[in-house]
């Protein structure tokens, strides 16, 4: 079963003014439950837009999309689902023990056993010594770990972040990446925004990129980054220019040192020809490689042809 | 239900964090610390009218002046209570609506009406909890000091409330619309203090106009806008025991509640944030 399903949604700020922005295109995508998902795209994408539609803080012109099975105009499925919105700001009257109830009860989270839940998430995202400080006196790092306590604390299946490690101090950020994979183990589903791609790399089980509200690729973090056509190849000895130089008449060969190469081949069948050539000359295979290349690098290589 | 109760009572919370409604209630008990000075200062022997009930032409003084007490307190009560309230709960709409706050509202299961309602009501509990406190203290001391226990002095916290929740409904309305907190309570206070007193005599002006559609036009301003003056004239006049002659007032002002609410809740259901 699909988490989030949005079919042709468009979403259009000021339709009717010179200034309207056009955040989402006939956006269509679908987000698998029990996943990571993780949405990249630059600035003024249409990121936050998108889950702010799925919401129902922004409406959407045209379109249909449903969260776990039900529309999103029926607001009582978001009782199941959490939020970190990207620069949240709690009452700053609450301290963060308070602020975790308030949300919980806004929620509709009224089971007996809040104080446990709160312990629990309060040690989860190490906040358990600033309980009773005012969260006024917070850190940006501690305002997202108070944040993110509050997104899970109605324990939902289905947990909406933007930008959930900004402000979190790198070592912040491993614990956030490991209470995510936590939550996820346990069935929930996870939709992150972000743009730091290294993060979302680490975690996300399938990505989308988007850009000018049009996605414009999507897949998983394996399909994004594993270039299928570029390999490496490390042979035992050095080998001497002719071979390169025959080799280099059918393929594209690059990044040549004196025992590796990298080739960019059509088909697979094309590996077992360059091993023959290898044998001909009397190499030996030490490593035979398929390329991957950061999220980032393909992030960026995508924005620039769109 | 559930969710409007919810949303009221978080709203009553965030009422009492702000510091304007600890005033309020500090403002309040020093009046009656005062009053109570007063009252024990001044005993009964000192006042040969009260508490002998002496008859002058067979009216009883001590609840005369008693009463006259109670009149002489509640007009300036009256202003000072609404205009404290309205400073009070000008800025929670637009705190409401601050970005951060109000996508993490959004995205509870709360619809936008249980909000707007939820915020309603926690605005006006607050403010009827602290009139209450104010005038049964009052009505108290008056009634230990005079043995006066009328109980129509008590009618005056459901009018003033009543007040209140008028100009607070147009205060969220001017809030979801404009999110300002300082143009709300400018209307509201031009309202309370300049419009409202000036309708209420608008027979006063029809002279200035020879035309009949601006009469008709005053006249229409008159029904539209909350009578605040003549709400503040019928809290004496139920205590001067004349009870409600004219219902209209009440009723109109009450439309404008109705209408002010139900705009709010149009308006903000229609709005991205």
């Amino acid at each position: 079963m699909n988490a989030i399903e949005v079919n042709n949604l468009t979403k259009i700020y000021n339709p009717n003014s010179k200034n309207s922005v056009t955040a989402l295109k006939d956006f269509s995508l679908s987000v698998e439950s029990g996943k990571i998902f993780g949405l990249l795209g630059p600035n003024g994408a249409g990121k936050t837009t998108l889950v702010k539609v799925l919401l129902g803080i922004v409406f959407a012109n045209s379109g249909e999309a449903k969260i776990l099975g039900e529309d999103i105009g029926n607001y009582n499925i978001r009782s199941r689902i959490g939020y970190l919105p990207e620069n949240h700001k709690f009452p700053n009257y609450l301290t963060g023990e308070d602020t975790l109830k308030y949300y919980a009860k806004l929620s509709g989270y009224t089971n007996s056993d809040l104080d446990q839940r709160i312990n629990e998430l309060l040690a989860l995202v190490k906040m358990n010594k600033w309980r009773k400080t005012k969260v006024k006196k917070y850190s940006k790092g501690m305002l997202q770990r108070i944040g993110l306590a509050q997104a899970l604390v109605h324990n939902p299946d289905l947990v909406f972040l933007d930008e959930p490690t900004d402000g979190v101090d790198p070592i912040g950020r491993k614990e956030i990446r490991d209470i995510l994979l936590n939550i996820k183990s346990e069935g929930k589903t996870i939709f992150v925004n972000s743009h730091l791609l290294s993060e979302v790399e680490l975690i996300s089980d399938r990505v989308a990129i988007l850009n000018n509200g049009e996605l414009i690729k999507e897949g998983s973090v394996e399909e994004f980054t594993t270039q299928k056509e570029v390999y490496e190849v490390k042979v035992n000895k050095s080998f001497d220019s002719e071979l390169i130089a025959d080799i280099m008449r059918e393929y594209e060969v690059f990044e040549i040192k004196s025992d590796s190469f990298r080739i960019k081949i059509k088909e697979e069948s094309d590996l077992d020809k360059i091993t023959d050539k290898l044998r001909e000359h009397d190499l030996g295979i030490r490593n035979l490689n398929n390329i991957k290349t950061s999220l980032e690098d393909i992030f960026i290589n995508l924005i620039n042809k769109n | 239900m559930n969710n409007i109760w919810i949303t009221t009572l978080l709203t009553i919370r965030e009422t009492f964090s702000r510091k304007i409604f600890i005033l309020f209630a500090g403002v309040s008990t020093l009046i009656l610390f005062l009053l109570g000075i007063l009252f024990v200062s001044v005993g009964v022997e000192n006042m040969p009218l009260l508490g002998s009930n002496i008859k002058i032409d067979g009216i009883d003084m001590s609840s005369e002046i008693s009463r006259s007490l109670k009149l002489l307190i509640i007009s300036p009560l009256y202003g000072f209570g609404i205009f404290l309230a309205i400073f009070s709960v000008s800025s929670i709409i637009p705190q409401m609506l601050e970005k951060g706050n109000i996508d993490l509202l959004l995205s509870k299961p709360i619809s936008r009406m249980q909000l707007i309602l939820g915020k309603f009501f926690g605005g006006n509990i607050v403010v009827f909890l602290n009139l209450s406190y104010l005038i049964i203290s009052l009505w108290f001391m008056i009634g230990l000091k005079f043995g006066d226990w009328d109980l129509t002095f008590l009618w005056s916290i459901l009018i003033i409330t009543f007040v209140f929740a008028v100009l607070y409904a147009m205060i969220i309305f001017i809030g979801v619309l404009s999110n300002s907190s300082i143009l709300a309570m400018m209307i509201s206070y031009i309202i309370l203090l300049i419009l409202s007193p000036i309708l209420a005599s608008r027979e006063v002006f029809y002279n200035l106009f020879e035309s009949d559609i601006a009469k008709t036009l005053i006249d229409g301003l008159y029904y539209l806008i909350p009578k605040t003056a003549e709400l503040s004239s019928l809290i004496s006049e139920i205590n001067v025991g004349m009870g409600i002659e004219d219902f209209q007032p009440l009723l109109t002002s009450f439309a404008f509640l109705i209408l002010n609410l139900a705009l709010s809740i149009i308006i903000f259901n229609k709005r991205d944030y």
